[in-house]
């Protein structure tokens, strides 16, 4: 039991420090895949904001 | 009167000239352009495969340069109409197969009965790894037959905004479980590689079915016999082909190719398909279908008449290195 309960902890730890660290080396995909002219408004937080649930106005 | 008259002439060569010239033009103003110019159908049937029609852009993303792709008419129809059926046949076909197979050969009991002498099959290490894989394995499973199923049986019993929100999770842990199990993986081919190799002793353990057919057959095994051969290449082949093509899903501007990205999500799909379908059966024979199975990978202690009956050169080997119990003979012990 003590082994299995440390895979899954390895298993957790492991993924949460890929989520990290691939957060910190690539670039959002508004920046990767657009240029400056091409985004329009907030990048990555335009058109719908953050609130999908919102009523625009 | 004369000069009329040869007036009159030059007129009618002019009028039989002009007619002369201007019919073909007059021929051309009559033609039709939208007759004779592309047609999206045949543009489209003309083009094959592979073929897309690209045009020139200057963000970064290349892939965006592709305008039409009619392959992806048919990627998409793969996914909605082939993917669900090869899925559905190959994980439910499995489960119906298990469950005849429980029926008609009941469990895989210890036909000596349990000696009460454990010897040690897994060390921790070996089952840490086993146990990291699996684990990260069920986890990924679920996650990925959501996206293939999970619209159809899963969103209408909790509604869009429950089924939306556990689709982002299982999004991320699909996509970072991923990272530890690919670690798994290949731990795992370092330490059972050696053990994993075929040979002709496979083949007389499957000609004989792995004596599971029967009661009181058993072939003789070293530590991993043929059934077990075939499920840790399973893993490693189709491991590895998940781990390819799941890297090139996690890193779509690797390939930078709509058609590539659409050849590697299908294999993607297929073997994870045929992979969760034969892990059923793994976690089928380790667990319910065979007595004293599970106590492998549970304590890494398996009981010696166990290990005698399955795989009996191993424990011969074994009590050669003085690592296991010496030629005690099987004591049934009853059952409580």
């Amino acid at each position: 039991m003590k082994v299995f309960l440390a895979a899954l902890v390895f298993a957790a730890i492991t993924a949460v420090g890929v989520a990290i660290v691939l957060s910190a080396v690539q670039m959002p995909s508004y920046v990767a895949f657009s240029t400056g002219g091409a985004r329009v408004g907030d990048p990555g937080n335009n058109l719908v904001g953050t609130d999908w649930n919102s009523t625009i106005i | 009167m004369p000069s009329s008259l040869s007036k009159l002439r030059a007129l009618s060569a002019a009028i039989v000239l002009l007619f002369t010239f201007a019919l073909p033009a007059a021929a051309q103003l009559s033609f039709k352009p939208t007759a004779e110019s592309v047609q999206e159908d045949k543009l489209l049937n003309a083009l094959k495969g592979g073929d897309k029609i690209s045009g020139r852009i200057s963000i970064p993303d290349t892939m965006a340069s592709s305008l039409i792709q009619p392959g992806g008419r048919d990627w998409r129809d793969f996914h909605r109409s082939k993917l669900p059926i090869i899925g559905g046949v190959a994980i439910i076909g499995m489960v119906a197969l298990l469950a005849i197979f429980l029926m008609v050969r009941g469990r895989i009991r210890v036909d000596h009965g349990f000696s009460g002498t454990k010897i040690l099959r897994f060390a921790s290490f070996e089952r840490f790894t086993h146990w990291l894989t699996a684990s990260c394995f069920i986890v990924l499973a679920l996650s990925g037959l959501n996206i293939s199923f999970g619209r159809i049986l899963i969103l209408p019993l909790f509604g869009a905004d429950a089924f939306s929100a556990m689709s982002t999770w299982a999004k991320y842990a699909h996509d970072y479980l991923a990272f530890p199990f690919m670690l798994g993986l290949i731990i795992m081919f370092l330490i059972w590689i050696k053990d994993n190799i075929p040979g002709k002793l496979d083949l007389l353990w499957i000609r004989q079915g792995g004596g599971i057919l029967a009661n009181g057959q058993h072939p003789p095994a070293r530590r991993f016999n043929a059934g077990q051969k075939g499920i840790f290449w399973i893993v490693i082949i189709g491991g590895t082909l998940m781990s390819v093509s799941g890297w090139y899903l996690l890193f779509p501007y690797l390939p930078a190719n709509v058609t590539t990205l659409q050849f590697w999500t299908v294999i993607h799909a297929v073997i994870a398909m045929l992979f969760i379908a034969a892990m059923l059966a793994h976690i089928y024979i380790g667990s319910v279908g065979m007595e004293g199975a599970f106590d492998a990978m549970g304590t890494g202690e398996v009981d010696l008449n166990w290990a005698k009956e399955h795989h009996s050169l191993w424990v011969e080997e074994e009590q050669a290195k003085g690592k296991a119990p010496s030629g005690t003979a099987p004591r049934a012990i009853p059952a409580e």
